[in-house]
């Protein structure tokens, strides 16, 4: 009776494993079929790399390489600022603040993640938009720089939770030993803490990046949407703007819209690409 | 105690199985007995977000007034009136008509001949007339100094050989002309391309907005903004933002519907195939002097 309830189990355990990877094989699949109908009309190579877009003009013009310049400047951006933040924010809630300050700070940073992403754009557009244009005389606050920093706010509560679980379990190992030989607690920070953290730290940079260069709706409203190679103060264009953007306007079966597609897949090949290294890099990476 | 309100909740709870069961049956006869064919008591609308407003705000006013079927005509059965009304942009509502995902679309823009082949049965029908004004923000003194642009100005400007807006007009401050578009696939500008740029290109660093709000938005927000945002919005925001004139012509009511003003771009509700007569009701409805009103209150060019 019980092998044959383990069986059962086990078979529909598989099969649920099974359906999970076989969802994200058709979405690849499907993205490939939708995108390969462009590379008639274009190469590859000129589809990443040339640097006009403007698909419902006639001879229409499809690259997406300032787009593609644009995600990676962005999320770049943001992880610039949110790193240090993030990693500082971790250690203060491990080793500095006692316990009952810690249960109150913790869940109101988880909460930081549970907002949407339309209100961040919102304030995004309201008052950091305005704040550039009126503070730093920009003509247009939209900007990589804007982008960057609401991002980097998204992105904060991932980094900071994937620090801070691990510094917890790292700090309770290290306290005891290094309380007893009479060391600071910043040197203990400094030369037990961080570097034991070290893959956790990484970690929370993947997820964080990997949010940050899907991240869609925030994004499109502060940084002005226009497809041109990006500057730190100037307008930009990422790729999830760019099929929001566009994806309604474009008609079914176009070039438009296929060429949508294929930035789609480049997004995800890109994507792919971060994980892979930072998987490669995390492995060499000893304790 | 516990073991008999156990018993009791057990009981209670079958009994209310066996009895919506019996609801159930009751209902399915009474459905068979009024109509043949499954009655399709909803209706989906899809498409174009400068009508989705018009649209549900239209349909919320008859399902509040009728709730079911039966009260808007005594021929119908006793069924919920449910109108969906879904927001995608003008080339979403052409595609959900082609592949039978809803039942009508709303566009924007006029229907392209090769559209129109893509639908059997082609129908559509005009509720009225949008019309984008070339508008400013109310810091901006163009609107005192200068309130005609020509079409070769708003090229100009659109197109980025104007740079700063004392180009445009000397005695204007020497600041950056902030371009605001839509989307430069979208039906809106569309309509602007053709209307006013023709062959010139908007220029690289415009901003495109991701919806007219966002772009009336900017307008308000940004004093060097220029942007084409739609009678309807200017209208709601009295004041906020500024329309100028086009070739002499102003963005009236009367300019619009008489076609003199030029930017301007139809309000359309096409379908697939023959009307059912819940359809057409409700269409009717759209079209009569009511739905007019709330067209104009919306603050669009009401098509009657």
């Amino acid at each position: 009776m019980h092998k044959k309830f383990e069986k059962i189990f086990s078979n529909s355990i598989k099969g649920i494993t099974f359906f999970s990877v076989m969802i994200l094989i058709c979405i690849i699949i499907f993205l490939i079929k939708e995108s390969v109908v462009i590379f008639d009309e274009i190469s590859l190579l000129d589809f990443i790399f040339g640097d006009k877009w403007n698909p419902v003009r006639n001879p229409p013009n499809i690259s997406i390489f300032p787009m593609i310049l644009g995600t990676l400047y962005v999320s770049f951006v943001a992880m610039t600022i949110a790193l240090p933040i993030g990693v500082g924010a971790a250690i203060f809630l491990t080793s500095v603040v006692n316990e009952k300050m810690r249960k109150m700070i913790k869940p109101s940073i988880d909460l930081l993640a549970g907002i949407p992403s339309v209100i961040y754009g919102l304030i995004g557009l309201l008052v950091l938009v305005k704040f550039f244009e009126i503070h730093f005389d920009f003509s247009s606050g939209e900007s990589v720089l804007v982008g960057g920093i609401l991002l980097a706010i998204m992105v904060l509560p991932y980094i900071i939770s994937t620090c801070d679980e691990s510094m917890i379990k790292i700090a309770k190992r290290y306290k005891m030993a290094s309380d007893g030989l009479g060391i600071s607690k910043w040197h203990m920070i400094r030369y037990l803490i961080l570097p034991a953290s070290k893959k956790s730290i990484l970690a929370g940079i993947i997820l964080a990046l990997a949010r940050a260069m899907g991240e869609t709706m925030a994004v499109m409203m502060v940084i002005g949407n226009s497809p041109i190679f990006p500057k730190l103060l100037g307008k930009t264009q990422t790729i999830p703007a760019l099929i929001a953007l566009e994806m309604g306007g474009a008609q079914v079966d176009s070039l438009h819209y296929h060429a949508l597609f294929a930035a789609g897949l480049v997004l995800m090949g890109i994507l792919f690409v971060v994980n892979m290294l930072f998987y490669y890099i995390k492995k060499n990476i000893d304790y | 105690m516990k073991k008999i309100i156990r018993f009791l909740m057990i009981t209670t709870l079958l009994f209310s199985l066996i009895l919506t069961g019996c609801g159930n049956e009751v209902n399915r006869d009474q459905a068979a007995e009024s109509t043949e064919d499954v009655f399709k008591s909803q209706i989906l609308f899809k498409g174009s977000s400068t009508l989705a407003p018009v649209l549900s705000k239209i349909s919320t006013e008859f399902i509040e007034e009728y709730e079911t079927w039966d009260k808007v005509n005594k021929d119908f059965p006793n069924k919920s009136l449910d109108i969906f009304v879904s927001a995608g942009g003008s080339s979403a509502g052409v595609k959900s008509v082609i592949d039978g995902s809803s039942d009508f679309g709303m566009v924007s823009r006029s229907v392209s001949d090769e559209e129109k082949g893509k639908i059997e049965g082609y129908q559509e029908f005009k509720l009225g007339v949008d019309a984008l004004t070339v508008s400013v923000n109310p810091k901006n003194q163009i609107y005192k100094l200068k309130k005609n642009l020509s079409t070769e100005e708003i090229q100009k400007i659109f197109s980025g050989e104007y740079k700063y807006w004392d180009q445009v007009e000397t005695s204007l401050a020497h600041e950056e002309i902030v371009v605001v578009t839509r989307d430069l696939g979208g039906g809106a500008h569309g309509v602007f391309q053709k209307k006013v740029m023709g062959d010139a290109q908007v220029k690289a660093d415009a901003i495109q907005a991701p919806s007219m709000g966002a772009l009336v938005t900017k307008i308000i927000e940004n004093k060097n903004a220029i942007g084409y945002a739609s009678y309807g919005l200017v209208n709601q925001n009295g004041g906020k933002i500024i329309p100028l004139d086009v070739d002499g012509v102003a963005p009236t009511k009367e300019n619009i519907i008489s076609g003199d003003y030029k930017i301007s771009r139809p309000l359309l509700v096409v379908k697939k195939g023959t009307l059912l007569p819940q359809e057409e009701t409700f269409i009717n409805e759209l079209l009569s002097e009511e739905g007019m009103k709330t067209i104009e209150r919306m603050g669009f060019v009401p098509a009657k």
